[in-house]
């Protein structure tokens, strides 16, 4: 899965829920069943050396 | 929904989104194919405290899939990085969460929602905020500078999905949190389906 693969760990989905019920239009997603969602995870220490080597620098 | 290079043209997508977004930005009440502002803030479950002192310009053109502070909420003097900040709502209820000591990079790529959401923490008079315009594929964010990214109802409105989580992953200090809101497709979407603009923003 895309999220580990970019070296997270601990992830969890916490919440889903229906959050198209009551839009005006109707949704054309909403055709494939989808729902809201809450996740998280985690970064995992040494694993953003690989993302930091493969970028320059941006300014902050 | 993953994609393959070549399947469509991410320029005319991401013309697409801006279009739909900026239709957020400027005309909130025209009505989507998505709930928007305090309804779906109640529907998500934000809680009303949060929205007391972020302007109605910002809450009106909310248009997130979830709540990222219902994970966890964000801790005194924590740096975060909100990806499709939109309006402005979640990276001025991180602001407060985090106080003065913390701040909050918000990105994103439709200058109308960046205009608003710079408006909205100007007039709330928020010092910790700052809202740069931006693509989830090339943060305007330095390496290992958040403790947590967040980011309501975006990464389903990317291309390459991959390329926005390795970027959140770069900005992150070892260690940080991601809390993310977003879409998850239950039934499988069709080859020809992915290829539907229409399909991605509504």
């Amino acid at each position: 899965m895309a999220v580990i693969n970019a070296g997270f760990v601990e992830f969890e989905i916490t919440w889903r829920g229906d959050i198209y019920s009551g839009a005006a239009q109707s949704s054309s997603a909403a055709n494939f069943g989808t729902l809201g969602i809450n996740f998280s995870a985690i970064l995992q220490a040494g694993s953003g050396d690989f993302h930091r080597s493969s970028r320059d620098t941006r300014g902050c | 929904m993953a994609l393959q290079q070549g399947q469509l043209d991410v320029d005319s997508l991401r013309r697409a989104i801006r279009l739909e977004y900026e239709e957020v930005a400027n005309h909130p009440e025209l009505g989507f194919h998505f709930l928007v502002g305090r309804p779906l803030a109640a529907v998500l479950g934000y809680d009303p405290t949060w929205l007391e002192r972020i302007p109605e310009a910002s809450i009106e053109s909310f248009a997130g899939t979830g709540n990222p502070f219902s994970v966890r909420q964000l801790g005194p003097g924590e740096h975060v990085v909100d990806v499709g900040s939109g309006a402005g709502i979640d990276s001025l209820i991180a602001a407060q969460m985090i106080g003065p000591a913390g701040r909050v990079l918000g990105v994103d790529m439709t200058p109308a929602m960046v205009a608003k959401a710079r408006s909205a923490a100007s007039t709330a008079g928020v010092a910790n905020v700052e809202f740069r315009d931006g693509t989830a594929e090339a943060l305007p964010v330095e390496d290992s500078w958040a403790d947590v990214v967040i980011s309501n109802g975006v990464l389903n409105l990317l291309p390459d999905k991959n390329a926005g989580l390795v970027e959140m992953a770069r900005v992150l200090k070892p260690g940080g949190r991601l809390q993310i809101a977003d879409i998850l497709v239950q039934r499988a979407v069709p080859e020809s389906a992915r290829q539907e603009i229409d399909l991605w923003t509504g």
